[in-house]
């Protein structure tokens, strides 16, 4: 596993796209949660700290890009069958890119939620005081999307591993990321209305997010960061399966 | 006609090509399906269940539709008389207020912008018959109003203000006055085919006050009845008006507390006082609404968005992948003729797709909604016919702009994510996040999600207050400028295109 | 149209490298023209830019008299087989030559035919993703042959063949050059062309180094050169330097003789009774002949770099 860890990182480092997908992730993140800040300073949004974090909806996109590339990359080259003719235990490879992969997001998102979390309360100026990270629920909404970030890395490196062409698995990622508000939207039996966004990994995802108005949430925080783990690890899952049982 | 020859056999490569990938045309088949699919489903995970207090079937379940088809609250105190022939109505507004009419609280005052109080010819007291209405309002000034959707502003804004109507044949004039003397025209509406007999007279509604804070996906708002007082004097009646004495109704009282003391009219030595809730206006559509349209059949164009965009990105990515575009070039050495060649194909090939898979699915939800007892909102063919080609369309042109952004990067990961967070991410910023009405509107105007304004079926109304929000299924730019905005970015990234293809080395 | 391909001056840098530098040539209808060069020579730019894939600072490449850009119907004037993996997996074989048929305003009859002569008519309707490196090369050349052109352009088509498939395609590169067609095949290894080109044009650092007739360049390169097996070497030595020769020795029992035909050192070993096991008249190979020049023209660029 070490080795397999050394090698898939050594792959990624010396892929040129990597950083430059890293910096795109924290870059946009803070973007769109900076002009979210203003574009809420005089009005106030109900909510700072999910303001200055709604920069995440389009930073997990990068994050997408980035999970998808790191095993579509080597399906589109056949680079893959020379991976598993270094780590045979495919497992072990799929393993050490979410290791990887993970981590990378991990560093990138604690850096584009730091930056966000500090312009949200720099813009949204006297709604914004109360956005300190020493407030509990304010750090949980940090905490969270950070995670929220990596988890959506680790579903699209299984979706991917899955699918294995990058355009459809970033189309599959996306789509399973936005339609469902859309959809919800849409929906008014207030059941299905309640199902839908509890099963939606991004809503339900980001309902971490959230600081107030608690009781109005479909799902609980850290539930609903939970209910976007299990779609993380159900594509990881399927992923592993199709990578033991197809040919590379 | 060589250059034309040579194009057609361009096309006609690039059709092979599309037509021989399995991939691809599986592709286009699952745009289609989940097109038909999320709209079955987004009926099917919906239920009408709407039910009163005593477990009635809840009021306004299906509206009247006014005159011109449309749904419409008629809902207001009405004192009226038998109105036979030419001739007119005046009367002087002397106050004009409203207080809240929550069951279970004190009232206080709350007087809405659309609170109404003035003189109405209408041709029966059943709701949705045809009418004229001169009337003061809480925060537009004098309007002349008729048939829900017609609205003509007045100078005057202050009490007292004289009203008066004058009928002839099936055209009714209002007038209005500061002080009874000089009188200056508001407007002519007709009327067409309006009886002989209709009631006339003196009428106040006033809507729901709403306020609506939005989070992420959801709406929560607060929302209560108000009630409009109206005063009177000074009522002139000219022509035949054979009841000699008013009549009270509650028009579109829709079952509530038969007794209610505070609605009704009362006569004041001179004059006539009348107290009503409600409104006279068309029925606005929204979020969780009474009914279902055209639109909301189609919210699997989404998903076929994203289908098609995938097909699109790697129908051009793919030649570069393996070097392909080599081949494809000295086959056509002109550039701009294949990548024309490829954008025509690929539009018209999503464009029939989405269209035959639209057609589909219209009818085929409808009638699922139908059988759920939805109310389904009635719009003009036109505006059907526009929704449904313009849904194809939109899921066209984004198909261009995903070839074109995949010439341009030659990565389909890079092109499909760039095109899908363009087109996608914004509406659902406008429709689901923190994002305010303004900011939102501001998203769809100026990103390519402004398309869907296309999609938009029903008009706003600007003398109904509601929330006209994108998440309500109302957009910031009319349905051509939304889908111009859309065009513009996609002939910029083919510009683009052309020209890095033209200038690179294959 | 007239069946030539006229390169003349062509130059292109990317950055700091020099890609062409001054590339000048001409291939004439009938014959097989080998295109040689050590990797990084600039063939494969060169053959871009005269399929007009490739833009270039200075110099052209017309094809017939005409740039290949201007070309209404390029594919039925110059067949080219750049790469024979530029294809899309999931599309079968014969889908691909279809639409390329389709964008000459051909249809599927000839698609079957040129798939016949390259003898692919049983795997043409495979997926290509699954084709060998040989039946894609088959299939490429296939591509070329589509428009029936009078030029083809042919970039390393032998690369990844089995040796009979190579024995094929030198065989069917003569064939469609006694057909009057101007053929061009690149390489990287001379001895690919021994049998096959009737002209060579040898190219390094971009620009031509030789461009001669195969005969002309073996005759060239062979010289007078005898091996000579002697177990009496020095008496040997003196013999044949006494009648003018330079002598050379390669091994402990072998000498190179230049200067003397072959049968003169038959004759002055036997006026002197010299003993010798075996006497070989040498003949260049074509790759010797390369070898020869093509080292020269780096040693000539080294000490030009020196400079």
């Amino acid at each position: 596993m070490k080795e397999a860890l050394h090698v898939e990182w050594t792959k990624l480092r010396t892929l040129a796209g990597t950083a430059w997908l890293l910096a795109g992730v924290v870059l946009l993140t803070v973007a769109l949660g900076v002009t979210a800040s203003a574009a809420c300073a005089d009005t106030g949004c109900g909510d700072p700290a999910k303001t200055s974090l709604t920069g995440i909806a389009f930073g997990q996109a990068v994050v997408a890009v980035l999970a998808v590339l790191a095993v579509g990359g080597e399906y589109s080259t056949g680079m893959i069958r020379v991976t598993f003719a270094a780590v045979p235990r495919r497992s072990t490879v799929l393993a050490a890119k979410a290791v990887v992969v993970g981590a990378l997001v991990l560093v990138a998102g604690v850096a584009a939620v730091l930056v966000s979390v500090m312009a949200g309360r720099f813009v949204l100026a006297g709604d914004g005081a109360a956005l300190s990270l020493a407030d509990g629920p304010v750090f949980r909404a940090a905490v969270g999307s950070v995670l929220y970030l990596v988890l959506v890395g680790l579903l699209s490196l299984g979706v991917a591993t899955v699918v294995r062409d990058a355009a459809a698995a970033i189309g599959v990622v996306l789509g399973l990321l936005y339609l469902f508000p859309i959809v919800a939207a849409v929906v008014s039996d207030p059941d299905w209305f309640k199902r839908l966004q509890r099963i939606s990994p991004m809503t339900a995802g980001l309902a971490v997010q959230a600081t107030t108005n608690l009781d109005s949430l479909p799902i609980s925080p850290w539930a609903g960061l939970g209910v976007l783990g299990l779609w993380a690890a159900g594509a990881l899952l399927v992923g592993g399966l199709a990578l033991r049982l197809r040919d590379a | 006609m060589s250059g034309r020859d040579g194009f057609g056999q361009a096309l006609h490569a690039e059709w092979t090509k599309l037509r021989t990938v399995r991939g691809w045309v599986f592709g286009l088949v699952a745009a289609a399906l989940v097109i038909v699919l999320m709209g079955l489903f987004a009926a099917a995970a919906s239920n009408f269940s709407c039910s009163g207090p005593d477990g009635k079937p809840c009021a306004g379940s299906t509206p009247p539709l006014g005159p011109g088809g449309e749904p419409v609250v008629d809902n207001f105190s009405f004192a009226h008389q038998a109105f036979t022939g030419d001739g007119s109505i005046t009367a002087r507004v002397t106050s004009l207020t409203a207080v809240s009419a929550a069951d279970d609280q004190a009232p206080v005052e709350a007087t809405q912008p659309w609170t109404k109080g003035g003189v109405i010819i209408k041709e029966s007291t059943t709701p949705g018959s045809p009418y004229a209405a001169l009337t003061l309002t809480g925060g537009h000034g004098v309007r002349l109003q008729h048939n829900f959707t017609g609205d003509i502003a007045g100078t005057l804004r202050a009490t007292p203000s004289w009203l008066r109507l004058t009928r002839s044949g099936d055209t009714i004039t209002g007038h209005e006055s500061a002080d009874g003397a000089t009188w200056h025209l508001v407007g002519t509406v007709t009327l067409p085919g309006l009886p002989s007999t209709v009631r006339a007279g003196l009428f106040a509604a006033s809507p729901h006050h709403e306020v609506v804070t939005e989070s992420f996906a959801s709406t929560s708002g607060m929302s209560y009845p108000t009630r409009a007082t109206a005063e009177f004097d000074r009522i002139d009646l000219e022509g035949t008006w054979p009841d000699r004495e008013w009549t009270g109704d509650d028009v579109g009282d829709l079952g509530g507390p038969v007794d209610r003391p505070e609605v009704g009219f009362e006569e004041t030595g001179d004059g006539v006082t009348v107290r009503g809730s409600g409104n006279i206006a068309p029925v606005v559509a929204g979020r969780g609404g009474l009914g279902r349209t055209v639109e909301g059949r189609l919210v699997g164009a989404f998903a076929g968005l994203i289908a098609v965009i995938v097909v699109a990105a790697t129908f051009m990515t793919s030649e570069y992948r393996r070097g392909l575009i080599r081949t494809s070039l000295a086959a056509s050495p002109r550039r701009g003729r294949v990548l024309a060649a490829k954008s025509v194909v690929i539009a018209a090939v999503t464009f029939v797709t989405a269209l035959a898979a639209a057609l589909i699915t219209t009818p085929l939800v409808r009638a699922v909604e139908v059988g759920k007892g939805f109310f389904e909102y009635p719009v003009p063919t036109a505006t059907e016919v526009r929704v449904i080609v313009g849904t194809a369309a939109l899921l066209a042109v984004a198909a261009v702009l995903s070839l074109a952004v995949g010439t341009v990067l030659r990565r389909s990961a890079g092109a499909v994510t760039v095109v899908i967070v363009a087109i996608v991410l914004p509406y659902i910023l406008a429709i689901a996040s923190v994002l305010p009405t303004g900011p939102s509107d501001w998203l769809l105007r100026v990103t390519p999600a402004a398309a869907f304004a296309v999609q938009q079926s029903l008009p706003e109304y600007a003398q109904v207050t509601a929330d006209y929000s994108p998440a309500d299924g109302y957009f910031p730019l009319s349905p051509l400028g939304g889908f111009a905005v859309l065009c513009g970015y996609t002939a910029v990234a083919l510009g683009v295109a052309f020209s890095v293809l033209r200038r690179r080395d294959a | 149209m007239e069946a030539t391909i006229e390169v003349s001056g062509l130059r292109k840098r990317y950055g700091p490298t020099v890609a062409l530098d001054g590339m000048t040539f001409t291939v004439a209808p009938g014959k097989v023209t080998g295109f040689v060069g050590p990797n990084g020579a600039g063939k494969s730019t060169t053959m871009r830019v005269i399929l007009g894939l490739d833009s270039v600072d200075e110099g052209h490449a017309l094809v017939g008299g005409r740039h290949y850009r201007s070309l209404r119907h390029p594919l039925r004037q110059v067949g080219s087989l750049l790469d024979a993996s530029a294809l899309q997996p999931s599309r079968t074989g014969r889908n691909h030559l279809l639409w390329l048929a389709h964008s000459q305003g051909l249809g599927a009859r000839r698609v079957d035919e040129v798939a016949e002569r390259v003898g692919l008519t049983s795997a043409i309707r495979r997926k290509a993703g699954g084709y060998s490196l040989g039946m894609r090369q088959r299939l490429g050349i296939a591509a070329a042959l589509l428009g029936d052109p009078p030029v083809l352009v042919l970039d390393e088509p032998v690369n990844g063949m089995d040796p009979e498939g190579i024995r094929w395609m030198r065989g069917f590169l003569r064939s469609l050059a006694a057909e009057g067609r101007a053929v061009l095949v690149s390489s990287h290894l001379m001895s690919e062309l021994q049998d096959t080109a009737d002209h060579v044009v040898i190219v390094g650092r971009g620009k031509v180094i030789a461009d001669v007739g195969v005969a002309e360049l073996i005759e060239t390169a062979s010289g007078e050169r005898v091996t000579l097996r002697t177990t009496a070497r020095t008496q040997a030595m003196t013999v044949l330097a006494r009648a003018g020769a330079t002598v050379a020795v390669t091994g402990t029992d072998t000498l190179t003789v230049t200067g003397l035909s072959g049968e003169r050192v038959v004759a002055l070993l036997g006026e002197d009774a010299v003993p010798f096991s075996e006497v070989s008249a040498h003949r260049a190979s074509l790759e010797e002949a390369y070898m020869d020049l093509t080292r020269d023209a780096v040693e000539f660029n080294a000490a030009g770099d020196a400079r």
